[in-house]
């Protein structure tokens, strides 16, 4: 991008217009100026009712491009503060467990920042947080005419569980993947789960409920929670929805019992 | 509503399929644990799909899916593998499977893969 002059609006306890120049190196906002190299962590994000680009460099900035926003946050992710990588990758390959037929190989750069790792090509920027990945391994897939090593990693895109691939010469396919193993390792739950939590963390993972959970592995409410509080408190799940257990009192046992009537029939059947 | 033969070596897996899949409106025709139940069962029961593990004992999956293609040109497979099996996805479907699912899977995108194959 050569030297960019542009009006773009600035968050700081509510939205005004500023003026922002983006270089070679670094971007100056009004008076500020931003070294690129300075910037650890990039992501569009929403704020205060609208999309804006959320900066970290040192202290956090929120601008809003406007129609330039995609263009300004794909500059930024490629010269951001990172590690880069010249691959090839695939993402998504699968989704959910499924392959995604209409996905593509990509040419571009696997990039580390402090928190995130990203797939980096001229059509995409996709965004992987350390927090949202969720294993990492080698795999043999058929690329073009030929068996290849990919590294293939799997991770969170919202609610659902992504696989991705990286094809790239060998010695950097062993550097990543003991890059990324090391932060996986940093995120793993210092107990070991049991053969049950494991068929419970499957199922959970697969999409079933508490009720189907219970039914299929024939375990009380009781114990099922019990599980649950254990993977909370070892970062491997979050609560989402608190299930409530009622009994009737008497007002309610009540209105069964004129309901029971009127299922029996009408006239005293 | 379809009717689908659930084939897998583990009893696990095969709660977890029939769960998702009868939740999804998928009537549950059968279960087989190795692919000699999985071919004699497609024999009585002619399900109108079969989701087939590859791993298993006594028969593999892709030997079982030979056979049932013997018996039924037009059988409906879909294979549930797990990572690192591509080679053995990639015989399969030359030999007939119409399409596959990558343990561990998300429920609602294997029920979007399989209503896709039922409706084939």
């Amino acid at each position: 991008m050569p030297e960019t002059r542009l009006l773009a609006e600035i968050f700081d306890k509510e939205w005004r217009k500023v003026e922002v120049l983006i270089g070679e190196k670094n971007m100056t906002i009004g008076k500020e100026v931003v070294e690129f190299k300075a910037i650890s962590d990039l992501e569009l994000t929403q704020c205060a009712g609208r999309e804006c680009i959320r900066i970290k460099a040192g202290r956090e900035i929120y601008l809003n491009f406007g129609e330039k926003q995609r263009s300004v946050l794909k500059f930024l992710a490629f010269n951001m503060k990172s590690d880069k990588f010249a691959v090839y990758f695939l993402s998504p390959a699968l989704r959910g467990g499924v392959l995604v037929s209409d996905s593509k190989w990509d040419k571009g750069y696997f990039s580390i920042t402090e928190s995130a790792v990203w797939f980096l090509s001229p059509e995409r920027q996709i965004k992987i947080p350390f927090s949202s990945l969720g294993s990492v391994s080698k795999d043999k897939r058929t690329v073009g005419d030929k068996q290849r090593l990919v590294l293939s990693i799997t991770h969170m895109e919202g609610k659902e569980v992504v696989t991705s691939f990286i094809l790239c010469p060998e010695t950097t396919l062993e550097l990543l993947q003991e890059y990324l193993k090391r932060i996986l390792e940093q995120q793993k739950p210092k107990e070991k789960l049991s053969e049950l939590e494991e068929q419970i963390l499957t199922m959970v993972y697969t999409g079933l409920d508490s009720v189907n959970i219970e039914s299929i592995l024939g375990i009380s409410t009781d114990e099922l929670n019990r599980i649950y509080e254990k993977f909370v408190s070892l970062g491997i799940a979050r609560v989402v929805k608190v299930r409530k257990e009622i009994e009737l009192t008497p007002k309610g046992v009540a209105i069964v019992s004129e309901s029971a009537k009127k299922l029996g029939g009408g006239k005293g059947g | 509503m379809v009717r689908v033969l659930i084939v897998d070596d583990t009893a696990f897996m095969r709660k977890l399929l029939k769960n998702i899949l009868f939740s999804a409106g998928f009537d549950i025709a059968g279960e087989a644990e190795n692919g000699k139940q999985a071919v004699e069962l497609y024999k009585q029961l002619k399900p109108d799909l079969v989701t087939m593990d590859i791993v298993m004992p006594e028969m593999n999956g892709i030997e079982a899916l030979k056979e049932i293609k013997k018996i039924d040109p037009s059988a409906k497979v879909v294979m549930c593998t797990a990572v690192g099996q591509e080679q053995m996805v990639k015989m399969a479907i030359k030999l007939g499977a119409k399409g596959y699912i990558v343990k561990p899977f998300q429920a609602p995108k294997v029920i979007e893969e399989l209503k896709k194959v039922a409706r084939v």
